[in-house]
């Protein structure tokens, strides 16, 4: 869907490159992360995608379509691209409506068709559409501004969403709430999405495909469950930090190492350890936790399909720390 | 100098009106023409092709401030003589650098990441410039125009030593004859033009400021 074939960037005035020698793919319908520290080069490869910056050498493919091309205008590109950034930039003059109405209007559609897809918009980013509707954005907190800004990306349903670190100025919480709808809505929504942050936890929960960047160079790319299992260098290593094994069993579904042989006692159903086969792992060793039990009792919808014991979360940890 | 109220009075009521109005186009003409040159030329400097030229021409416009006006009309003498030309054209040059300098600066003080997202979505430069910048420096601008007009109520006073009329020839009336009810009738009028001008030009202000800079 996006390609990037050797693309080099070298700012004026500068000698060293801010992205060098990058090429990727990303499939439709995926979710592609791009993670590394300040000023490896995330977000320049954002905007060379959309052309906000003009690569210095190398060519970009949307569908097919070369469209690093002197002929192709940039301005009509990014109409067809959805942009969300940091900082939102919503127009602080125009109202929820306006702003999210924004491309459209420069689409050029026609009014009756337009009014209808704020409305769709707004509630589907969770967000009470009579009662926004005619805010300005500083009537708004932080978390709502994000949704308008989200909303405002998708409104001409551009098959290409491109995001910059675009649940970094809320705070924790309200940045999970996001993420978990963010991925609820692109179940349906398929788009093909670029999202850059510096969080590897954000990339590890919204990738499909995570690739790793230091200094302008891809260090390394692959499935979240690659990276964690296959790091390609200490710094890749460093990247993900010391709870390794815990990521990993936050990628490992349940089913996976779920023990169908074991017979369930009574006395475990008592303790209400109950999660779905289709959990993370992390999920039973928290259960396990907080009901001060070593076993979990797994069930595929109403049906109990076996058990999990410390034992057996004890072996996949050592399973997948052997991998690495 | 004795101050007599009946004569103040009647410099006041009978003598001023027509200086008023001749001295109300000494400020409107020149500030309306300067706002014409020098918002567009601002908007220009902003451009990406034409920074380079912002310190050239923003020196230009400064000189303009520097120099008095009567030794503008004095340059200009031998190409447009004495009476209200000159006097227009010297205001004119007078009333450039505020309009030009807060344009520069309302533009310049849009939101870096309200234009980086304009941008994004596929806003050309023209849209942006006409929905997003210029909307959101008004303010700035039209402070700006205020600043001018302000400046140039007082300064068109000197319109009146090269014949161009308006309520410095009230004054310098006073001056020639000793009569301070001509000098503070003609201050007190000058002092009022611009009192009201700056409020008419609130007014717009308020009309033209995007709502949520209302507070």
């Amino acid at each position: 869907m996006i390609v990037l074939d050797k693309v080099d960037k070298i700012f004026p005035g500068t000698t060293v490159p801010a992205v060098k020698q990058v090429s990727f793919q990303v499939d439709e319908g995926n979710i592609c992360v791009f993670v590394g520290p300040s000023g490896c080069g995330k977000t320049t490869i954002l905007r060379i995608i959309n052309r906000l910056i003009e690569p210095t050498s190398g060519d970009i493919y949307i569908k097919g379509k070369k469209v690093s091309d002197k002929e192709v205008n940039p301005d009509h590109l990014r109409r067809e691209i959805g942009y969300v950034i940091q900082q939102i930039g919503l127009l602080p003059h125009r109202t929820v409506e306006q702003n999210v109405a924004l491309v459209p209007r420069l689409l050029k559609w026609p009014e009756e068709r337009i009014k209808p897809r704020v409305k769709e918009l707004l509630d589907m980013v969770g967000l009470d559409s009579n009662e926004v509707i005619h805010k300005y954005p500083f009537q708004l907190s932080g978390g709502m501004m994000q949704r308008v800004g989200v909303a405002r990306a998708l409104a001409a349903d551009p098959p290409i969403m491109l995001m910059d670190e675009p649940f970094g100025a809320v705070d924790p919480i309200v940045r999970g709430r996001l993420q978990d709808e963010f991925l609820r809505l692109q179940k349906e929504m398929k788009k093909t999405i670029c999202f850059v942050t510096h969080d590897i936890n954000e990339a590890i929960k919204m990738g499909d495909h995570i690739v790793i960047m230091n200094k302008g160079e891809l260090v390394q790319h692959g499935t979240p469950m690659e990276i964690l299992t296959e790091p390609a260098n200490d710094f890749v290593k460093d990247l993900i930090g010391v709870d390794r094994e815990i990521k990993l069993l936050d990628l490992t579904r349940s089913s996976e190492i779920v023990d169908r042989n074991k017979e369930v006692l009574g006395e475990t159903r008592e303790k209400d350890c109950f999660i779905s086969a289709l959990d993370p792992v992390q999920r039973a060793l928290e259960t396990m936790m907080k009901n001060d039990s070593d076993i979990v009792v797994v069930r595929d919808g109403e049906k109990e399909i076996g058990t999990i014991c410390w034992g057996d979360i004890k072996k996949l940890i050592n399973k997948l720390s052997g991998e690495a | 100098m004795d101050f007599e109220m009946e004569r103040f009075i009647s410099a006041l009521i009978d003598r001023s009106p027509p200086h008023a109005l001749v001295h109300l186009q000494l400020v409107l003409i020149p500030v309306i023409i300067a706002f014409l040159i020098a918002f567009p030329v601002a908007v220009l400097l902003t451009r990406r092709r034409f920074v380079k030229y912002t310190d050239r021409v923003m020196t230009f416009f400064n000189m303009g401030q520097t120099i008095p006006p009567l030794a503008i009309i004095a340059v200009f003498f031998p190409f447009l003589g004495l009476g209200r030309e000159p006097a227009l054209f010297a205001l004119t040059i007078y009333a450039l650098l505020p309009i030009a300098r807060n344009t520069l600066a309302g533009l310049k003080g849009v939101p870096q990441e309200v234009k980086e997202a304009a941008r994004g979505v596929g806003m050309s430069e023209w849209e942006m410039l006409m929905r997003v910048e210029i909307p959101l420096s008004m303010p700035v601008v039209m402070a700006g125009v205020k600043i001018s007009v302000v400046l140039t109520s007082g300064t068109a006073a000197l319109g009146a030593l090269v014949g161009g009329g308006g309520m410095g020839a009230v004054i310098f009336a006073g001056i020639d004859f000793f009569r301070p009810e001509l000098i503070v009738a003609g201050t007190l009028v000058i002092g009022a033009i611009a009192i009201i001008l700056d409020r008419i030009i609130t007014l717009i202000d308020y009309m033209l400021t995007p709502p949520h800079m209302k507070m």
